[in-house]
């Protein structure tokens, strides 16, 4: 038999929308090289507080933007080239189509070199990742959202997505705490909503302010005075690490069942993907298996509150 | 599957077609013991072998690579490729085989198939050899002392032959170039019995079965036994880094010197680093050694239990060797047998 040599190296290429005829669709582009990030651009930049900024971008690939569905919840991989990567909740909510927002916080090399980016520039974008909020389950359904500082980025997502299809859901009760007047991100919105019956507002913030008139205290106050119809609510919850606890205890005690109550957990994901491991909490991965995850769910992972 | 028999005798010119073939990788002696290395001349394969110090992992993960190269100024990815070479790594033990079973469950059956990894896979023969166990083995705990699955080739010695199990034509028919392969004799098949029991009863029987060993290790994870382990542990990540089932890595942009153009880099990682688990903001999630050996041992014995319904470690003895500070998968098996012992009431 004659002997082939095959000493030939083959070829992979990280470039997926040229190496192939006919063209890919979007959907096959990402999933070619889950690691490359599309080329975006950045349409509005819209500063909420003095450390955290609102991003609009677009994705400039046509196919690659039609096929990025994302639900509330989920988070994107921004990449600055030469700087690096970080995952980033998406703060619009899926009906924005075309577009995705970010709410970003000046906290490291990357996020400090998005801030100084202007309209018109590129970042790189990979994504959607993760388990989001169950939109759809919740539907018909009472809904009680909880959201402490920051955590409010990824819970405007649902937020703003329940506003645009209210007609499918009975009561929505938001209660957001900030540590002060300043760092109530959105607050325009919330002003504007708080007049709106179809939505109950709690608005607090940690410590009394002279600029401020509203509740102070903690968001778990605002339980002494909610009414809860426990068998027919979801709740969410998303914050900062020590929130979940005595939030979900609130929850619980007011009868909501562990696997209607739901909470986002932030944690260094670097691929996205359920590998490089940086987001293991347990034996789950808070990129693929949450960042949402319910109560129950929450309770069996070893190490997770 | 199909069994052949070769003789003994025949290996050489087996391991020179494959080398005619390919990229040809197997054991070689090195100073401190056995490595995979690139070998061109038949005669430096050293098939008699019980550990390498890393595992073959590093053709499939190599420690550092590049994901793609950017233009900086630009902000975009520029067209960049990977080549990779058709390879055959001879002489692969059970356990190693089944650890790339495992890495193929992250890596390839995953919700995001990897393209690097799964390229490597696909180009690479995997040409296993049976082996005798060492004093730190216990493969034989764990199911990986055979490899049913995930090697193109499986060479059991019996006797003066080899009986030779074969997944892939690729495999099968390089056998038939170079050998002279018969179908195997029913005296042939009571060698194989015969050698098989004969590893089994190797085994260094100090090394404990613990059968509950995931359940253990929720019921005991406040545990003062982690404490001792992380005031014990240097956060030097040798475990990982011979472990062929360690898969965790980091992800991170290098400039070229000129500033302009720049690599995306994929480097392996090890969840005992000290800043594995830390946040933007500075909260460290598994802040202490006691947390992270802890974490680790949890992933491998419980924690992918969980998701793949697989231990993560498959006995292979490597970090056995590489701690210094004798933190290993036999200290926590004997500690969790002690554990059982005592809610025995013994």
């Amino acid at each position: 038999m004659e002997s082939r040599k095959r000493t030939a190296p083959t070829t992979l290429s990280v470039m997926t929308e040229q190496s192939f005829t006919p063209p890919l669709t979007g959907e096959e582009m990402m999933a070619a090289n889950p690691y490359r990030p599309w080329s975006a651009r950045i349409t509005s930049i819209t500063p909420l507080t003095e450390k955290e900024t609102l991003f609009e971008m677009r994705i400039i690939d046509d196919r690659v933007r039609e096929a990025f569905h994302h639900h509330p919840g989920q988070f994107v991989c921004v990449s600055i080239f030469g700087v690096g990567e970080v995952p980033i909740s998406i703060s619009s909510s899926p009906s924005k189509s075309g577009f995705i927002e970010i709410c970003v916080r000046r906290a490291g090399e990357v996020t400090t070199a998005l801030h100084n980016m202007q309209c018109g520039d590129i970042v790189g974008l990979r994504g959607p990742y993760g388990t989001p909020f169950p939109f759809e389950e919740m539907k018909g359904h009472d809904v009680l959202l909880v959201a402490g500082g920051l955590g409010i980025a990824p819970l405007r997502s649902l937020i703003n997505n329940i506003h645009d299809q209210r007609s499918e859901f009975e009561k929505v009760t938001i209660v957001y705490g900030a540590k002060t007047p300043g760092e109530i991100m959105f607050r325009q919105q919330f002003e504007q909503w708080s007049h709106r019956p179809d939505f109950d507002f709690y608005l607090t913030i940690d410590k009394p302010h002279p600029d401020w008139t509203g509740h102070v205290g903690m968001v778990t106050e605002a339980f002494k005075t909610l009414e809860v119809d426990a068998d027919n609510t979801y709740g969410a919850i998303c914050g900062p690490p020590v929130m979940y606890r005595f939030v979900v205890e609130e929850m619980a005690k007011k009868g909501i069942s562990y696997d209607r109550i739901f909470m986002s957990f932030e944690r260094h994901m670097k691929c996205g993907m359920g590998r490089c491991g940086h987001c293991q909490i347990g034996h789950q991965y808070v990129c693929l298996d949450g960042p949402v995850f319910n109560y129950w769910e929450a309770k069996n992972i070893q190490g997770s509150m | 599957m199909l069994y052949r028999v070769i003789d003994t005798d025949e290996l050489s010119s087996l391991i020179r077609g494959f080398m005619d073939d390919y990229e040809f990788i197997a054991p070689v002696k090195a100073d401190r013991g056995y490595v995979f290395e690139v070998v061109d001349d038949p005669s430096k394969v050293e098939l008699d072998y019980v550990t390498t110090i890393t595992s073959p992992k590093k053709y499939f993960l190599p420690s550092e690579e590049v994901l793609m190269r950017y233009s900086a100024e630009e902000n975009e990815i520029t067209d960049y490729s990977v080549d990779i070479k058709p390879r055959v790594i001879f002489g692969v033990h059970p356990c190693d085989i089944n650890a790339l079973n495992r890495l193929d469950l992250v890596y390839k059956d995953a919700p995001y198939p990897d393209p690097y990894y799964i390229k490597r896979r696909e180009n690479t023969l995997i040409i296993g050899m049976s082996c005798m166990p060492g004093p730190n083995c216990f493969c034989n705990l764990f199911g990986t002392d055979e490899a049913r699955m995930g090697a193109d080739m499986f060479m059991q010695k019996i006797g003066d032959k080899y009986i030779i199990s074969l997944s892939s034509v690729e495999a099968s028919s390089t056998l038939e170039r170079y050998c002279n392969p018969q179908r195997a004799t029913d005296e042939d098949r009571k060698e194989f019995r015969r050698a098989t029991r004969e590893r089994e009863a190797a085994f260094n029987k100090d090394i404990p079965h613990v059968q509950e060993i995931a359940m253990m290790m929720d019921v005991f994870h406040r545990d003062e036994f982690w404490t001792e382990l992380g005031n014990r542990c240097q956060s030097c990540s040798a475990c990982a880094s011979v472990c062929p089932t360690c898969f965790c890595f980091d992800i991170f942009d290098r400039l070229d010197p000129d500033g302009k153009n720049g690599s995306r880099i994929r480097s392996w990682d090890a969840c005992t680093s000290p800043e594995f688990a830390l946040v933007a903001g500075g909260h460290n999630f598994r802040g202490d050694n006691r947390r992270r050996v802890r974490h680790r041992f949890y992933h491998k014995l419980n924690g992918f239990t969980g998701s793949h319904d697989y231990q993560l470690c498959v006995g292979c003895g490597r970090c056995v060797t590489a701690c210094k500070a004798n933190i290993n998968p036999i200290e926590v098996l004997k500690f969790f047998d002690r554990k059982g012992a005592e809610q025995d009431g013994e």
